[in-house]
């Protein structure tokens, strides 16, 4: 621990200075960060923690990047001194190396990169190479990348590499084109307000991984296809991608010959103080992994299929959360976005603000056809969140939320349906200036499962930069466990230290649609970030 | 390793002899919600007597979302006294971009917002968490400053009005 504190403290401190005395000698941009996540386990019977053979875990990320002109280049250094629990669903044990480097060129319609590189085709159906540091998700592609602009209606994409897999990378190489064209460039009509504006694109991915085996015609290289439109007229628009994806038998897939297909149609509206979207997601057969073998899908995974629900920031909403069924399922989310203005009778002084949002999702009728819908309901989410400023110092949020959860199929199959009801009240209270406190609780009550759960949060700020959070959350029907935290942290411009103490919860831990297994703990939590530039 | 360090010391000598260009920022493109394409090193370079606030953020960052309200409630009153331009810079993924414009224009916030669907620019300015703002100004960053809360935005208007 002594060491991994006195490591970020040497790095924090040296790579500040560093970085404002390398400013005097490079004329370009030099900038990086660092980030280190340790936690310190203690033993919990009562939440089920179990002590590890080492009762502490450090994620750290030493990332530098340089930019003079039309060049830049960088790095990232890793080190999990061990990872901490639950981060890998592999052993990465005391690592530290750098595992991403890069060099770019970037003309005014052209750009290359070789090393380690991220991107994306579309909406990530078919292929997206990203980081997601608190999900332990990275699956850049080492190779290269070209980003070329032949003319001025049309944009060309090319991908080749080998991708990420936790510390080293896999047995495989990706190749991937994607080209989106603006039809209005093409045709050469000028664009003023409210011109209807289309774009049309394509895109293909190829994975290649040698096969050893003894079955005839096994496909070796798997290809994916898929065609997108974007259409926007006014405050209107409407955009879709259809994807189909070649035979992938693997491990995790049964070792089905079946094609994966998808279809994602998105509309939004807008006007005055409204917004509203809805997106219909069916897809099918559609996880893509770099490689066949494993038993794992957040291991180097070369597509990204996110559960299409809102993510809460309720301690209770949370216990229930969905994951996209990429073996099949159909559905679609809707959100509706509106503020009563400040001066009307619903407005008030400061104006009111809604948030509504539905989600639901079900099996395909015919696992083959995305066109079909089944009987069986995995998951709905129907929520509203009532946001209002009373005044300068005082501002309220009420919260409802119905939630179905399918936990035979997104849990065990032993597993009953969950059916949940959420209510949600907090408030804001600016006491000073630079002071004040935040408070939240909260209502999950159910038939099923561990029944009825409560929590309560508060924050308490007496002087910018420091602040002081504690939180519980007590399941009082079944278990009797409370999870309780407790914590400070201080933030000095891009400077953010926390230390906390407390229960984590075992469950799944989701950030932008995709989740991992966090296993119960009990101890304490030490977070530094900070990033500095010349 | 020996082969790691020599390859950064070579790329670095690279990038000093080879480079002519005048913009250090990282030149990345990206498109606003209006539809308009800016390139972020292009944006800094421009800003100089005017500064620019930019503001990385996300539809489900809670904090992210209350210091922006809070901003746009005293937005015009602020930039009457000292004139400045305001950008928000959206991380939102393939989940939960399609929800970027209708929840700004549903909150009736009045600023220019870009789309980094694909954490390009978050990643090439080292931005590790949001919320976090930057004041770009004679075409370097003045301040930087990440997580939020209550109050924050009073610390920001300030040290606009001492740049």
């Amino acid at each position: 621990m002594k060491f991994i504190v006195a490591t970020s403290a040497f790095v924090l401190v040296s790579m500040n200075t560093f970085s404002q005395s390398i400013g005097q000698y490079l004329k370009g941009h030099f900038n990086g960060s660092y980030e280190n996540y340790t936690q310190q386990y203690m033993k919990d019977d009562e939440i089920g923690a179990v002590l590890p053979q080492d009762r502490f875990g450090s994620n750290g990320f030493l990332k530098l990047d340089y930019n003079y002109g039309k060049f830049s280049a960088g790095m990232q250094m890793e080190s999990y001194l061990p990872a901490i629990l639950g981060y890998f669903p592999l052993p990465v044990n005391n690592q530290t190396k750098i595992i991403n480097k890069y060099f770019k060129y970037t003309d005014n319609r052209f750009s290359v990169q070789v090393g380690d590189f991220y991107e994306q085709f579309g909406n990530g159906l078919i292929f997206r190479s990203y980081e997601n540091r608190q999900i332990g998700i990275n699956n850049a592609l080492e190779g290269f990348n070209v980003n070329v602009e032949p003319t001025k209606f049309m944009k060309l994409k090319v991908i080749y590499g080998r991708t990420r897999k936790l510390m080293e990378y896999s047995n495989s190489m990706t190749r991937g084109l994607d080209a989106d064209i603006n039809v209005n460039q093409l045709f050469g009509i000028k664009v003023k307000d409210n011109t209807p504006e289309l774009s049309i694109g394509g895109s293909y991915v190829g994975r290649y991984q040698e096969y050893t085996g003894a079955v005839d015609n096994f496909p070796a290289t798997v290809n994916a296809y898929a065609g997108r439109f974007d259409f926007s007229a006014g405050d209107f628009n409407l955009n879709g991608e259809y994807v189909q994806k070649g035979a992938d038998p693997m491990l995790l897939n049964n070792q089905s010959f079946e094609k994966g297909k998808a279809l994602q149609i998105n509309s939004t509206f807008t006007k005055n103080n409204f917004g509203a979207t809805v997106t219909l997601r069916a897809l099918t057969n559609m996880l893509f992994k770099a490689e066949r073998e494993g038993e794992f899908a957040s291991v180097a995974p070369l597509n990204f299929v996110p559960a299409l629900t809102k993510q809460h920031d309720y301690l209770t909403s949370n216990i229930y959360v969905y994951g996209a069924q990429v073996k099949g399922e159909t559905g679609l989310q809707s959100d509706v976005y509106y503020t009563f203005k400040s001066g009307s009778a619903l407005g008030g002084k400061y104006g009111t603000k809604i948030a509504a949002n539905f989600s639901i999702y079900q099996s395909l009728a015919d696992s083959f056809d995305i066109f079909t819908i089944g009987k069986k309901k995995y998951f709905s989410d129907a929520n509203i969140e009532i946001k209002k400023k009373w005044s300068k110092k005082l501002e309220t949020t009420l919260a409802f939320q119905n939630i179905f959860y399918n936990a035979a199929v997104l849990q065990s199959a032993a597993n009953q349906s969950v059916i949940a009801h959420v209510v949600a009240v907090g408030a804001l209270y600016k006491f000073a200036p630079k002071k004040s406190v935040r408070v939240k609780l909260e209502h999950l009550a159910t038939k099923q499962d561990n029944g009825n759960w409560a929590s309560a949060l508060t924050e308490f700020s007496f002087s910018s930069p420091i602040a002081f959070y504690a939180s519980d959350l007590y399941n009082y029907d079944v278990t009797k466990v409370h999870y309780y935290n407790l914590g400070a942290s201080y933030t000095k411009n891009a400077t953010r230290f926390s230390l906390g103490f407390g229960r984590q919860r075992a469950g799944l831990f989701c950030v932008g649609g995709v989740c991992r297994f966090v296993p119960a703990s009990y101890g304490f939590t030490a977070t530094l970030t900070t990033s500095f530039a010349n | 390793m020996k082969s790691k360090f020599f390859f950064l010391v070579m790329m670095f000598n690279f990038i000093m002899y080879t480079s002519q260009a005048q913009e250090n920022f990282p030149s990345v493109k990206l498109k606003a919600v209006s539809g308009k394409v800016y390139d972020f090193a292009e944006m800094a370079f421009s800003s100089k007597d005017t500064m620019i606030v930019v503001s990385f953020w996300a539809t489900w960052c809670i904090p992210c979302v209350t210091e922006l309200e809070n901003i746009n409630d005293e937005l015009e009153e602020k930039q009457a006294i000292r004139p400045f331009k305001f950008i928000g810079v959206a991380i939102d993924d393939a989940r939960t971009a399609s929800r970027v414009k209708p929840f700004i224009k549903g909150k009736g916030w009045k600023f220019e917002v870009l789309m980094d669907n694909n954490s390009e620019l978050k990643r090439a300015l080292n931005i590790t968490d949001v919320p976090h703002v930057l004041i770009l100004k004679d075409g370097k960053i003045a301040y930087r400053h990440t997580g939020y809360i209550a109050g924050e935005e009073d610390n920001l208007f300030e040290t606009i009005k001492g740049l």
